[in-house]
């Protein structure tokens, strides 16, 4: 469970990242965020395995005080917490099945690391992960001869590899196009399904956040301005979080700004 | 306001020229820097000519001889080639010792002096300001005090050249660390590897085939650059080139440079094909 | 581990095995390392060598000061400036120098065979070392400060034209259409569709050159060339480690600064006036 108790975020050049933010999250959920490009969202993602520290308030993953993990317990702490990013951060020169590899280096001792010695189990368990993902024909190509989906799915199997109990997506299909980021968000709630693991997506689509999360969070200008389950957003509720601008509808690659700029 | 604070030195002190169109709009034009760069490149021709002793005349009177060293130098005596293959194994030799760890040794320390890696700004300064005196001193000035310390002979060049290696090697790495794509290493971290488990899975790969391409590179470079360490008795050609100059056997030194242009091109070559390789 | 799928056991068992590959490599690299080492000659440091090694750290901690404020010919203000004029000319005239050997050996202006020539002359200056150059010219020029400057010359034309080849083969070939649509003639086509292309990164090869000229420059005195480098191994032979700690540091420092202005002018010429 994920608990947010008046979570405040300030940067340092003054900017308020979040403010004031109450949230719990059951294990097993999958949510989504919507929100305007500067939102929060990535911030209150980002806060959850504390890639960003918080400024105030308290944070409280599976009753483990965030801000109090230091050093070795926060990274063993991380360990639990999977994370997807737009750009899929993989090795782009390294085959498929060493990318989805190395989220076990955390675990080994220091000398099968430096020369990347992976037992056999640990193989078939990468394996197993690329064939959750529908990929597994590609385990031995490099990177950077995979598609934009191709790859999303490969840094999903990295995820799935590490076991975790969250997963934590930060915009994972905004790069990608409409009908591959539906396939993609297909293999995120199959994940969720099947082994009962929290997701929160940021995401651009509003369709598709409809579509395959269980709960919406809007957020705007740091606050959460909707909290609810999808079947209950309405366009008023659209026009609350996107400050009754323009609402996308398509699940074309549309930057939310652009519509901003196009319709004012 | 801002703009003024801005505005280089030179523009201030020679005003741009304000052109103004037909239809009243205004252009500024800043005044060519051109001139100002001529006359001092020519202030410097001149003081530099007056502390080197330049002298164009000296140059065409004895440039016959000139004509005469290279003609000998172009037709190397073939029979002194025997004597010319110990020294260059030699040379080989501390190049191979000197490359190898010279670039085994640049790699840890580039990681630290990369700035995306390293956070720490003092330690970052320190560790680039060490590999900035490293590289600046002349492999041949190391070779120099090497053989005073360890003596004669190739140890004293292959810790020369190992020394100048990593000077090199550790600044062109870092430079390329720094260009590396980032992403992979977050990655990482989101799921609590440790700084150096980050940088050697997510990093490392990316790094690999430019490192070894500068490691070729300086091998190269090295081969090349080692005849000379002889000279102050560091093992390798140098010494024979030396004394082969010295007395006036030009013959034998065009064979000795020779053998070096011969080895050069094929280490080029083999270069080239491992570098098809691991690219 | 028996309940994993069929085509997940498939898939392992096709996983390309290189890792013999890398060991072999290892061992090859491994073993020039060593024969590398026969015949070198490291058999301990002796107790004089020792000696010599903390003579010359306390000689480079306690450099004598007096000499940088010598101002005769002797002293380290005179010997850097002389130095660096060496450089300086050597690298003026050798990019000069370098001109015409890329145009001639650059494939889209000249024919095959004549760039062939051209290349394999610059080949060979290339391969002949600096200093061995300095030992020819001073039959011809006799020891001093000249002859560096004229041995820095003709050192410095291989690599210079080596990348003004590359900058000259880069040519945009697009601009000298449309100049020739304009109805231009050669002269000024070449006036300003080509030496505005070439002229950053001629300055820019130039400059670089400056560089690796200045740290050649401080051992071209060894064979009596001019510049610092005399006087220093002079004193390393004597044995006088204060002065040899005040040229290493004065050398260290010129060397640095340059090389960090080399470098702000050339990253200036790369984006243009900002």
């Amino acid at each position: 469970m994920i608990e947010f108790k008046d979570v405040s975020k300030t940067y340092p050049n003054g900017t308020k990242g979040l403010q004031h933010i109450n949230l719990q999250i059951e294990q097993g959920e999958f949510l989504a965020i919507i929100g305007l490009s500067g939102a929060g969202k990535s911030t209150l993602i980002r806060t959850i395995n504390r890639m960003i520290d918080i400024t105030d308030g308290q944070l409280l993953v599976d009753d483990t005080d965030v801000m109090s993990l230091k050093g070795k317990d926060l990274r063993r702490f991380r360990r639990k917490i999977g994370m997807i990013f737009q750009s899929f951060n993989l090795v782009s020169r390294s085959t498929v099945i060493k990318n989805v590899l190395s989220s076990n280096v955390p675990d080994m001792p220091w000398y099968k690391t430096m020369f990347g010695l992976y037992s056999q189990e640990q193989k078939l368990r990468a394996l197993e992960a690329l064939d959750k993902v529908n990929i597994l024909e590609k385990a031995y190509n490099r990177c950077d001869e995979l598609s934009g989906g191709q790859m999303q799915r490969v840094a999903l199997a990295r995820t799935v590899n590490q076991n975790p109990s969250i997963i934590l997506a930060d915009e994972p299909v905004a790069s990608l196009d409409p009908i591959i980021a539906d396939v993609v968000m297909s293999d995120f709630a199959r994940i969720n399904k099947d082994m009962n693991i929290t997701i929160l997506i940021n995401i651009h689509h509003v369709d598709l956040a409809l579509k395959y999360a269980t709960r919406v969070i809007g957020i705007r200008a740091g606050e959460i301005v909707y909290d609810g389950p999808a079947s209950e957003v309405t366009q008023e509720v659209l026009n609350l979080v996107y400050m009754g601008k323009a609402v996308p509808t398509s699940t074309d690659k549309v930057e939310i700004e652009g519509m901003v700029i196009n319709n004012g | 306001m801002a703009k003024t604070d801005k505005t280089p030195l030179f523009d201030r002190v020679f005003k741009p020229e304000i052109i103004t169109l037909e239809n009243g709009h205004t252009v500024e034009r800043p005044k060519s820097r051109v001139p100002l760069i001529l006359a001092l490149l020519l202030i410097a021709i001149i003081i530099a000519s007056k502390s080197t002793g330049f002298d164009f005349g000296l140059l065409i009177s004895r440039f016959g001889q000139l004509g005469v060293i290279l003609g000998k130098i172009f037709n190397p005596n073939w029979e002194f080639f025997p004597k010319v293959i110990p020294p260059l194994l030699g040379t080989i030799k501390m190049s191979i010792v000197g490359t190898v760890v010279g670039c085994v040794l640049a790699l840890p320390i580039s990681i630290f002096a990369s700035s995306n890696i390293n956070k720490n700004k003092p330690s970052l300064l320190v560790i680039r300001f060490i590999i900035s005196v490293v590289r600046s001193l002349p492999a041949i000035v190391y070779a120099y005090f090497f053989v005073l310390v360890f003596g004669l002979g190739t140890f004293a060049g292959s810790l020369a050249i190992a020394f100048f290696t990593f000077g090199i090697v550790a600044k062109m790495l870092y430079e390329n660390i720094e260009t590396i794509d980032m992403g992979p290493y977050e990655a990482m971290q989101s799921f609590g590897a440790t700084t150096l488990e980050s940088f050697w899975t997510a990093c490392l790969p990316q790094i690999l085939p430019q490192f070894f391409d500068n490691c070729l590179y300086c091998f190269e470079l090295n081969v090349r650059n080692s005849s000379i360490l002889g000279y102050v008795g560091a093992g390798g050609l140098g010494l024979l080139i030396n004394e082969r100059v010295g007395l006036r056997q030009y013959n034998d030194v065009g064979m000795i440079l020779l053998t070096i242009f011969v080895v050069v091109m094929t280490i080029d070559l083999v270069n080239d094909w491992i570098r098809s390789k691991i690219v | 581990m028996n309940n994993y799928s069929e085509n997940v056991l498939e898939k392992l068992s096709s996983e390309p095995k290189n890792l013999w590959k890398r060991i072999l490599i290892f061992l090859l690299i491994l073993s020039l390392v060593i024969w590398g080492n026969t015949g070198s000659n490291f058999n301990g440091i002796t107790e004089k060598g020792m000696n010599v090694a903390k003579a010359i750290l306390y000689g480079i901690t306690h450099p004598e000061t007096l000499l940088l404020f010598n101002w005769t010919s002797k002293g380290i203000p005179m010997l850097l400036l002389e130095t660096i004029s060496i450089a300086f000319l050597g690298t003026l005239i050798g990019s000069l120098l370098a001109i015409p050997f890329a145009f001639l050996s650059a494939t889209n202006i000249v024919p095959k065979w004549v760039s062939l020539i051209f290349r394999s002359i610059t080949m060979l200056i290339r391969t002949i070392p600096a200093l061995v150059w300095a030992l020819i010219w001073i039959r011809v020029t006799g020891p001093g400060a000249f002859c560096g400057v004229v041995t820095q010359s003709i050192a410095s034309i291989g690599m210079v034209s080596k990348m003004y080849i590359t900058a000259i083969e880069n040519l945009d070939t697009g601009v000298l259409e449309a100049l020739d649509a304009c109805g231009c003639n050669t002269l000024e086509k070449i006036r300003v569709g080509v030496i505005p292309q070439l002229s950053a990164s001629f300055i820019s090869t130039a400059i670089y050159r400056f560089d690796i000229n200045l740290k050649d420059a401080t051992i071209l005195g060894i064979v009596g060339a001019g510049g610092i480098g005399f006087p220093l191994t002079d004193a390393i032979a004597n044995a006088r480690w204060n002065r040899v700690g005040a040229f290493v540091i004065c050398l260290v420092l010129l060397v640095i600064i340059i090389e960090w202005i080399s470098t702000k002018i050339r990253a200036r010429l790369a984006r243009g006036r900002s």
